[in-house]
C-alpha cells in the first residue's frame, strides 16, 4: 500500500475512472463505448512510458471494475524481467464507494504523498470532480469519456512520456503545463460546484439521466472554452464565437428554440447529434464577474451532465475564474523534447553529429536558438 | 422533461411506488405469521427501477419478471387483490392459489409472470418482441433481470438473439448487488452487467435505480427506440433491496447497518416525495392522501386474502393444459 515512506520520488499519481463513458448518450447519440479493458491497457501504456523517462513510483487507485487488477496481474509478469519495465506500483488503500467521491478522496492522497504529476484517465465529469482538489499539482488529462472537451484524445504511451518528462523535471515547468478556466457556480450565496468547459441551463424539471440533449430545453449557456473542433454543448459557442484555452475571458450564449432569435447553428452537441439551436444573445464573461441566470427555474448542467434542479426561490449566479487546475500541455512536452534531445541516446563510439539545420525549417516559437537557415 | 412528466404522471409514479411498498412491507409483517405458504421474495427498496420503465406501458406491452416479482407485478397494474390472495394462495388469486408468490401473472395486462427460474424471463421476451414485429403492433417486451440472472446463459442468448433478430426488447438489469448471499462484486466478470451491452451489439445504459427521474428518461428513450423499430437495449439500475433474499434470511452477509442507512439516505420514494415538493409539482398533502388510501386498500385485500377460500381439490387438474 503506498504511504510517504514506500514511496520513491519522482512520483506520479494515476486515477482511472472506472465509471466513465456510460451513460444514456450511448443510447440517445453514438457515444464510443470505452471497455474497463482498454482503460487498464492504457494504464499499462502510460506506466511503461514513465519508466522509461525515470519516474520511480506511480500512485494508483483501486477499482472494482478490473483496471487495478489488470495491473497487478502484470507486474505478477515482470517480476522476472530485468530491468522491471515499470516503475514501482503502489495502490492506495481507500475505501472504495463505486461513486465521484472515490477521485476525489485519492487525489488528495496522492498530493499528500508528493505525487509531481496525476494522471488521469475520465471524460469532463471525472476531471471536473477532480479539479477542485488537485491544487498546482500538473495533470495529464487523457480521455475515456463521451464529449472530452477538457481532457485530450492522446495515445496513452505519449501521455506517460510527457508526465514523466514533467515529473523528473526535464522540461520547465512554465514551458510545459497551461493553467485552465474554470466557471464558478453559487447558488443561495454559497459556492455550489465547478465546471472545467461549459454550464448549461435547461427547462428539463429533473436532473433524469444526467446527459443533455435536446437542444429544444436549452436556455442559457457560459463556457471557459470554446474551440471549432470541440463536441460537446461548447459547440454551440465554438462555431459562432469561438474562445481558445489560453484566452482570459469566456462566452455567454442566451439560447432559444432554433428559428428564433438573431441566429440558429446547427452544432455537435453529442458524438453522431448535430442539433439545431437557436442563439438570442452572445457576450464575453470578464474573470471575476458574477452573471446570474436568465431562468429561475430549470437545471443546470455542468460539463453536460444536468446535476443541479432549480427552483423560484433559488438564486444562482456563474462566474469566469482563471485559476483551474494545471493541466501538461502534451504536444508542447513532446516537441521541447524532440528540439533538446532528451530521448537521444549517446552513440558508444565517436560519431559525426546529425545534421539539424533542414530539420529547423520554417520553425515557431519554442525554439531556444533562431532557426539556423543555411544548409 | 419539463413537458413530459405532467402532474398526473407524477401523481401516478408516486401512488405506484408507494403501493410496492406498502404491499411489500404488509407481506413482510404478515409472512412472519406463518399463514402463507411457499416463499415470498420482497422488493421494497426498489420500487423506482420498476414504476421508471413500467410508467412507460401499455397493455399491448409484455414484461417478465424474476422471483423477486410483486414490484413488477403491480408497477404493470396487476391487480393488488387478485396478487395478495394468490401470495395467500387463496382461489381468488391471481392464478387461482395455484402459483403463489413466484409465478404471479396475468395475461391480459401483459405481466407475463414472476419466475422461479434464474435467467427465466429474457427468451420469454425475445418471444414475446418476435410476435410484437409479426404483429406490428408497435409494442415492447421487457426482461427484469438481476444479477444473478445476468450470468445465466439464457440472458445471455437472448440478449445475442435480441440482437440479431433486431427485437423490440430491453433488458432491465436490476443490480442489487447480491445474488442471494453471492456479492456481485464477486460474481459478475465486468464491474458493471451494462458493459455486455457492447459484447452483444446493443447501446447500454446504466442509471442510479434510486432515482426515478434517471429510469424514467433512459427507459423512455429505449422504449422510443424499440417502438420505432431500433432493436434492443440493456439497462443496468443499480440499486437496493431492503429484506433478505426470501423472508427468513438472516443477511449475514450484509453489513451491520447496511440496510438502515440506504433507508436514510438512498430511500427512492422519499427523494420522489422531496424533488416533486421542492419543485412545487406535488403537495405533500396530496402524497399524504395518497398513503392512506393505499395503506386503506392492502389492508383490505389482506383482510379479503384471509378470509377467501382455498383451491379445492376438484382444481387439481384445471387451467393446467390447454386445449386448441
Amino acid at each position: 500500500m503506498a504511504s510517504l515512506s514506500s514511496i520513491e520520488n519522482p512520483a506520479v499519481g494515476i486515477v482511472a475512472n472506472p465509471a466513465s463513458g456510460r451513460d444514456v448518450r450511448r443510447l440517445v447519440a453514438k457515444a464510443s463505448v470505452f471497455h474497463t479493458t482498454e482503460k487498464c491497457n492504457m494504464v499499462q501504456r502510460a506506466l511503461t512510458a514513465m519508466a522509461s523517462c525515470g519516474v520511480r513510483s506511480a500512485v494508483m487507485t483501486r477499482d472494482l471494475g478490473g483496471i487495478a487488477a489488470g495491473v497487478v496481474r502484470a507486474m505478477e509478469a515482470h517480476r522476472s524481467q530485468t530491468p522491471n519495465p515499470w516503475p514501482r506500483v503502489l495502490f492506495l488503500d481507500l475505501p472504495i464507494e463505486d461513486s465521484a467521491q472515490d477521485s476525489v478522496r485519492a487525489v488528495e492522497h496522492m498530493l499528500e504523498l508528493g505525487v509531481a504529476v496525476v494522471v488521469v484517465l475520465g471524460g469532463d465529469g471525472t476531471h471536473r470532480v477532480i479539479a477542485s482538489r488537485c491544487g498546482s499539482v500538473p495533470l495529464v488529462a487523457l480521455s475515456t469519456g463521451t464529449n472530452n472537451a477538457f481532457p485530450e484524445i492522446r495515445e496513452a504511451t505519449i501521455a506517460g512520456l510527457a508526465a514523466g518528462l514533467v515529473a523528473v523535471g526535464a522540461v520547465p515547468r512554465e514551458l510545459a503545463t497551461v493553467r485552465n478556466k474554470l466557471l464558478r457556480v453559487r447558488m443561495n450565496d454559497e459556492m455550489r460546484d465547478l465546471a472545467l468547459v461549459d454550464v448549461c441551463a435547461s427547462n428539463d424539471a429533473w436532473t433524469g439521466a444526467r446527459a443533455l440533449w435536446r437542444a429544444e430545453d436549452l436556455t442559457e449557456l457560459f463556457v471557459t472554452t470554446a474551440k471549432a473542433d470541440a463536441i460537446g454543448l461548447s459547440a454551440i459557442a465554438g462555431l459562432t464565437a469561438p474562445v481558445e484555452r489560453e484566452t482570459p475571458r469566456g462566452v455567454r450564449l442566451r439560447l432559444c428554440p432554433a428559428g428564433q432569435g438573431v441566429m440558429t447553428v446547427r452544432a455537435p452537441i453529442a458524438p453522431g447529434l448535430i442539433a439545431r439551436v437557436g442563439i438570442a444573445e452572445v457576450s464575453p464573461i470578464y474573470p471575476g464577474k458574477e452573471c446570474a441566470l436568465c431562468s429561475d427555474r430549470g437545471v443546470l448542467a455542468l460539463d453536460g451532465e444536468r446535476e443541479i434542479e432549480f427552483g423560484p426561490d433559488d438564486r444562482l449566479s456563474v462566474s469566469l475564474e482563471l485559476d483551474g487546475p494545471v493541466t501538461v500541455d502534451i504536444a508542447s512536452v513532446m516537441k521541447l523534447a524532440a528540439q533538446r534531445g532528451l530521448f537521444a541516446e549517446a552513440a558508444a563510439a565517436p560519431a559525426p553529429a546529425l545534421a539539424r539545420s533542414w530539420s529547423r525549417e520554417g520553425e515557431g516559437a519554442i525554439a531556444a536558438k533562431p532557426a539556423n537557415t543555411s544548409n | 422533461m419539463a413537458a413530459t412528466l405532467s402532474r398526473e404522471d407524477l401523481l401516478r409514479a408516486y401512488r405506484m411506488m408507494k403501493t410496492i411498498r406498502e404491499f411489500e412491507e404488509r407481506v413482510h409483517t404478515e409472512f412472519a405469521t406463518g399463514e402463507i405458504p411457499g416463499f415470498v421474495h420482497l422488493y421494497a427498496g426498489e420500487e423506482a427501477s420498476a414504476t421508471g420503465i413500467c410508467l412507460h406501458l401499455n397493455d399491448n406491452d409484455k414484461i417478465a419478471s424474476t422471483h423477486r416479482g410483486h414490484g413488477h407485478c403491480i408497477a404493470k397494474g396487476v391487480d393488488v387483490y387478485g396478487m395478495m390472495a394468490e401470495i395467500y394462495g387463496r382461489a381468488t388469486g391471481t392464478c387461482r392459489g395455484k402459483g403463489g408468490s413466484m409465478h404471479i401473472a396475468d395475461l391480459d395486462m401483459g405481466m407475463m409472470g414472476a419466475n422461479g427460474i434464474v435467467g427465466g424471463g429474457p427468451p420469454l421476451i425475445c418471444g414475446a418482441g418476435l410476435a410484437a414485429k409479426f404483429k406490428k403492433n408497435k409494442g415492447v417486451a421487457i426482461a427484469f433481470v438481476g444479477d444473478g440472472g445476468s450470468n445465466q446463459g439464457t440472458t445471455l442468448e437472448s440478449l445475442n438473439l435480441a440482437t440479431v433478430w433486431n427485437l423490440p426488447c430491453i433488458f432491465v438489469m436490476e443490480n442489487n448487488g447480491y445474488a442471494e448471499s453471492t456479492a456481485s462484486k464477486w460474481s459478475v466478470a465486468c464491474k458493471d452487467i451494462v458493459e455486455r451491452a457492447h459484447g452483444f451489439g446493443m447501446p447500454g445504459v446504466m442509471v442510479d435505480g434510486h432515482d426515478f427521474f434517471a429510469v424514467y428518461e433512459a427507459a423512455g428513450e429505449a422504449i422510443t427506440r424499440a417502438r420505432q423499430g431500433g432493436g434492443p437495449t440493456l439497462i443496468e439500475c443499480k440499486l437496493n433491496r431492503y429484506f433478505g433474499h426470501f423472508e427468513g434470511d438472516a443477511q449475514t452477509y450484509r453489513g451491520p447497518d447496511e440496510v438502515k442507512k440506504l433507508r436514510e439516505t438512498k430511500d427512492c420514494i422519499k427523494s420522489f416525495a422531496r424533488r416533486v415538493t421542492s419543485a412545487g409539482m406535488l403537495s405533500q398533502a396530496e402524497m399524504d392522501a395518497i398513503d392512506k388510501t393505499v395503506l386503506a386498500n392492502i389492508d383490505d385485500a389482506v383482510a379479503k386474502a384471509k378470509a377467501a377460500p382455498k383451491p379445492s381439490a376438484k382444481d387439481l387438474l384445471t387451467d393446467v393444459y390447454t386445449s386448441y
